[in-house]
């Protein structure tokens, strides 16, 4: 898996340093040093730092699977899915929904304290950004008030 | 004005009731962040940010510097009770201070570690009310290579003096570099890297990187690692101790840890880079060297407690030095602090305190006021946050990842925005299980603009010469420290291998 990061951010950077070849330039019309100078620099550099350590870690063992991968993985798909609910929902719901759905996977059994806390908070954080702060808050595609 | 008259503008700013409210708000704010494992100042400083829109300037930034200062404090009850660091700057409270706490301590533990978070907190202060305007006197004369050098060495010494993979601090520190070229060149107007959408022509905001890996990733690294089911059950009864208070037997034993413990937290804070994690493990070796009784370390020595407390107090006070006279901070945590001055129109630099003066001391005296508060909540309201360490993490976790969103949504209204947030949480779970550094790519990210900047004017100047960066004394100085740190760093690192 750390080979696969590496690979990741290999290619990453290896698309960075086209980018910064071909459509950049070195120096700028007026003869200074231009937009690709510092980009390209950068990009070999990491280029070269990424194709180094995946050669040289190449033997490195990975460390064994944490048994707890599976709830980090569901929390981190129902982070996703509240992204993803927010323009849908709005923020007020989706964060009731996101609460109910992450309590009752990692808090089972307590649907008192789930239920109580997944309205709680999402409507205390509402109030606090949308009323008092007047900061944005998303309205969704519903037509919700809220 | 002299120092004593700043301090007294700088009082009269603090004293305001809507001022002290803040500053007292931030400060307890800090201690419930220090709290929560997984959950640093970084991440809280740029979730927090938004909700400082409506405040004036001064009373934003001394809110948000509280929280920064505030989080040192807090970071400790958990090393001492629970034996889990609130912070990574609390990590060497746990060698001495959970020892302490089983051998029915914990409450002169608690009290020591407060006593000695002040001293260092103050020191700090009253060392930056002194140094900072000397401090911005010098700096007024750098130019770009000095400036282009100060970025180097910062990333160089986060990178090396934190430890783990240096190759991998690198790549993360070079990452953060290309994400800050994304966007308009300043100097020639071209569009880089922006794919032709409108979202990213003035390029990657960091606060939802920095919410993404510092907020997100630790997170999810948190729950990886099993954090949410370890709970509380470990935390020390530390009510049913006879003896709250500690003795005068413990303050005359560890005066001296307490006083070089701060001035070696001040030092380290000052250069960018190095931070109040490196200053604590840096102390507690000072300590445990200098102790007559060195077999009693990791056993429950006090001293083992206090110095390295003092010190990371002591160092985030440093950290305000660099971050008020030239603008650059030394630590994901400052780099948001950063954001938010420019974010109110303040540009931290050499002349900002002859500039801005009632900011400049307003905020350092609030400091002052800030440590006094933090004193106060930690040796009363203990219990309190014995409550709060029994919050179970796994009603904690579903909250942060709340207000994590929902404050990045916030800053702009961007549902893009939000995206990258949640990318970047995956990215810092990544980063964290690899051994990558998620504070270089953030640090990078914020001083980006300013390396290409000034090595681009520093080469325009030289006619292309890299010879510019070692004409000047000030140049040839920051190119020394850089040296005597990356070698102490290399020596500590050989040092760490050895055991």
């Amino acid at each position: 898996m750390r080979a696969g990061f590496l690979a990741g951010v290999l290619a990453a950077a290896a698309g960075y340093t086209w980018l910064a070849f071909a459509e950049l330039a070195w120096l700028s019309s007026a003869g200074r040093l231009g937009p690709g100078f510092f980009p390209r620099i950068i990009g070999v550099s990491l280029v070269a730092l990424c194709a180094f350590s995946l050669v040289a870690d190449r033997r490195a063992a990975d460390e064994a699977l944490s048994p707890f991968w599976r709830t980090t993985l569901a929390l981190a798909a129902l982070s996703a899915l509240f992204v993803a609910a927010l323009d849908v929902l709005g923020g007020l719901l989706s964060m009731i929904a996101f609460m109910a759905a992450s309590l009752w996977t990692l808090n089972r059994g307590r649907h008192l304290q789930n239920a109580a806390l997944a309205i709680a908070l999402p409507v205390c954080l509402y109030l606090l950004f949308r009323v008092w702060l007047n900061a944005a808050v998303p309205r969704g595609m519903l037509g919700l008030p809220f | 004005m002299d120092i004593f008259g700043n301090l007294l503008l700088g009082l009269s700013v603090a004293v305001s009731p809507i001022n002290l409210a803040y500053l007292f708000l931030g400060v307890l704010i800090g201690m419930i962040v220090g709290i929560i494992p997984g959950f640093g100042p970084a991440a809280a400083l740029a979730v927090l940010l938004p909700v400082t829109f409506g405040m004036e300037p001064t009373s934003a930034v001394i809110m948000l510097a509280a929280i920064y200062y505030g989080s040192q404090y807090g970071g400790t009850i958990t090393s001492i009770l629970l034996n889990t660091p609130g912070e990574s700057s609390s990590v060497a409270a746990t060698f001495d201070g959970y020892p302490l706490a089983q051998q029915g301590r914990a409450g002169p533990a608690l009290v020591m570690q407060a006593v000695a978070s002040f001293v260092g907190g103050t020191l700090g202060v009253i060392l930056i009310s002194v140094l900072a305007p000397a401090f911005s006197q010098v700096t007024r004369s750098f130019g770009p290579p000095e400036f282009f050098l100060l970025v180097v060495m910062g990333l160089c010494t986060l990178i090396v003096m934190v430890g783990g993979n240096w190759r991998y601090g690198v790549i993360s520190a070079l990452v953060g570099f290309a994400l800050g070229t994304v966007g308009v060149d300043l100097e020639t107007g071209n569009s880089r890297f922006t794919f032709g959408s409108a979202e990213l022509i003035e390029g990657i905001d960091f606060i939802p990187i920095a919410i993404g890996l510092f907020g997100l990733g630790e997170l999810y690294y948190a729950f990886y690692t099993g954090l949410h089911a370890s709970g509380s059950g470990g935390v020390v009864q530390y009510q049913k101790e006879r003896r709250f208070w500690p003795t005068l037997e413990d303050f005359v034993e560890t005066r001296m840890a307490l006083l070089r413990g701060s001035l070696l937290g001040f030092v380290i804070g000052v250069i960018p880079g190095a931070g109040a994690t490196i200053a604590s493990l840096m102390s507690y070796s000072m300590e445990k060297s200098a102790s007559r009784t060195p077999e009693k370390f990791g056993k429950g020595a006090m001293a083992g407690l206090v110095g390295p407390e003092a010190a990371n107090n002591a160092a985030s006070s440093g950290a305000m030095v660099p971050l008020l006279t030239l603008g650059i901070p030394g630590s994901a945590a400052t780099a948001v602090l950063l954001a938010a001055f420019l974010l109110w129109g303040l540009t931290p630099g050499p002349l900002l305190m002859a500039q801005k003066p009632e900011f400049a001391w307003g905020l350092i005296a609030s400091m002052y006021l800030g440590n006094v508060a933090l004193l106060a909540l930690n040796v009363f309201a203990i219990p309190l946050f014995v409550q709060m360490i029994k919050l179970p993490y796994r009603l904690l976790a579903p909250s942060v990842i709340l207000i994590c969103t929902i404050g990045t949504y916030s800053v702009h209204g961007s549902i893009v925005e939000t995206w990258l947030m949640f990318a970047a949480g995956l990215v810092g779970f990544f980063m964290k299980r690899y051994g990558f550094s998620p504070a270089a790519l953030v640090l990078a990210l914020v001083l980006g603009p300013l390396a290409e900047q000034s090595l681009r004017q520093s080469l325009t100047i030289s006619g292309g010469s890299f010879g510019i960066f070692v004409e000047r004394t000030a140049s040839l100085w920051i190119l020394a420290i850089t040296v005597a740190v990356l070698a102490l760093g290399i020596l500590m690192r050989r040092a760490s291998a050895r055991g």
